[in-house]
């Protein structure tokens, strides 16, 4: 699993975690049905406590993208639909901006004057 | 000589595969018959001359300590051959053994090596007891033992090197794996865990029957010091099995890091700076030489198997390559890339 930290991002942590995780089924890393590595794992990789990466596992159940099952762990429910993957990426087009420095509104702009 | 008459020697035929196995049958089948034949018809012929019941066994080197009936020692020995033989067919008909060499090397020189090593047996009993008049006084030379193993060994050494075939086809290249793009102020990671079932389950039954051993012991059901080697044995075995039966493998910036067992420790590190490139290969283990840390001569590569299927395979900066059985591996492979390109940027 391809995880990604913006180290910048002022959110809390376990809302970034959630969001890479969400992010990484998406895009189509994990299908319905797989098993995703444990927590620790994931908490080890990005360098977070185990806590934060299990708040956020809890997030992405309740949003009924994960789901969590004795003796098989964590594994994915189903695909976020659009409008959350869509979500992720513009929160992360805007942070992006945010590092030109443009905000929100000269964003818009730019996506008006494309469309 | 003509291009088009030497065409048919460089491209292989198109049947060659089925071909191959099919030749590889009929020899068997051939081999299996005559080998058969042999260990019925010579005890029957020479069974004038034998003692009733015949020594089957020497301890101390020459001197046989236990005896069997004549037809007892014929279906031992038939059994000693057929059940090896019955088992080298159904590998060859279920068509994977001979597919890869490694495999197919093994197929042949078991196929002639074990029939030397069954007629050896056979043959130096028979000779023991041949003229013998009674069981105790058939004595077997002890050389008997070493030369049998020697013509086995060297018979079956040979047969499997005429039996090679053709080298294995490298899988081909996938195009280059695709680089992640690394984004300034952002940290990347990639993670995955895989894991042998069956290892598992082996494992569990081991643990098991250490901890069943170790009670029955500490209760005095099982009795004396003795009693503590098994536990020891059973407890070592489940550990290191749930050591080496699932593996984490992890790339960040530091660059690749493989976790064993199922706290990820202790870990095996390739840092960013000594990997070349990382790439996907599909691998089964018959191609690398079976499961576990592998590695075949000639190859340049160290395989570390758990399951058929993608792998994840690091070239390094000084030429050998390192493969690891993963899932999802082509990300890991992409953002191995990344930082191993970011690595060789920063010292150049």
């Amino acid at each position: 699993m391809l995880l990604t930290l913006d180290l910048n991002d002022p959110r809390p942590l376990h809302e970034q975690v959630a969001g890479t995780i969400r992010r990484a089924v998406a895009d189509g890393s994990y299908a319905p049905g797989d098993r995703l590595p444990p927590a620790r794992d994931l908490a080890d990789a990005l360098g977070v406590n185990a806590n934060t990466v299990l708040r956020a596992l809890r997030e992405l159940r309740d949003e009924g993208l994960l789901e969590f099952r004795r003796g098989r762990g964590v594994s994915v429910l189903s695909r976020p639909d659009a409008r959350g993957a869509l979500a992720e990426a513009v929160r992360e087009l805007l942070a992006e901006a945010d590092r030109y420095g443009y905000g929100p509104e000269e964003v818009i702009h730019i996506i008006r004057e494309l469309s | 000589m003509t291009a088009s008459a030497s065409r048919p020697s460089t491209s292989a035929p198109p049947g060659g595969r089925a071909s191959s196995r099919g030749a590889a049958l009929t020899v068997a089948a051939l081999w299996g018959a005559l080998v058969t034949a042999v260990l019925v018809a010579v005890p029957l012929v020479l069974r004038d001359r034998l003692p009733e019941p015949v020594a089957v066994h020497w301890s101390g080197g020459s001197v046989p300590d236990r005896s069997m009936s004549f037809v007892g020692d014929l279906a031992t020995g038939l059994a000693l051959w057929g059940v090896a033989w019955a088992f080298l067919v159904g590998a060859a008909l279920h068509g994977a053994a001979l597919r890869a060499r490694p495999t197919r090397v093994h197929w042949w020189g078991f196929l002639f090596g074990w029939a030397v090593f069954a007629l050896g047996v056979q043959g130096s009993t028979l000779l023991a007891n041949l003229d013998a008049g009674h069981w105790r006084r058939a004595l077997l030379p002890g050389w008997t033992v070493l030369a049998v193993l020697g013509a086995a060994v060297a018979v079956g050494v040979l047969a499997g090197w005429l039996g090679r075939g053709e080298p294995d086809r490298a899988p081909e290249r996938p195009e280059e794996a695709p680089r992640l793009r690394l984004r300034p102020g952002r940290r990347a990671v990639w993670v995955s865990r895989t894991s042998n079932p069956w290892l598992l389950a082996l494992s569990a039954v081991a643990l098991s029957a250490a901890a069943g051993a170790a009670v029955l012991t500490a209760v005095g059901a099982l009795d004396g010091s003795a009693a503590w080697i098994p536990v020891v044995v059973a407890a070592l075995t489940a550990l290191l099995g749930l050591a080496t039966a699932t593996v984490q493998v992890r790339v960040d910036s530091d660059g690749l890091r493989i976790g064993f067992g199922p706290l990820a420790r202790p870990a095996y590190r390739v840092p960013a700076a000594a990997i070349e490139s990382a790439r996907v290969e599909r691998a089964v283990p018959g191609r690398v030489g079976g499961w576990g840390l592998r590695s075949l001569p000639g190859t340049g590569r160290v395989t570390l198997m758990l399951r058929g299927g993608e792998h994840l395979v690091v070239r390094r900066t000084t030429g050998g390559e390192f493969a690891v059985s993963t899932d999802d591996a082509e990300r890991g492979a992409a953002l191995l890339n990344a930082y191993a390109a970011e690595s060789a940027a920063l010292r150049s």
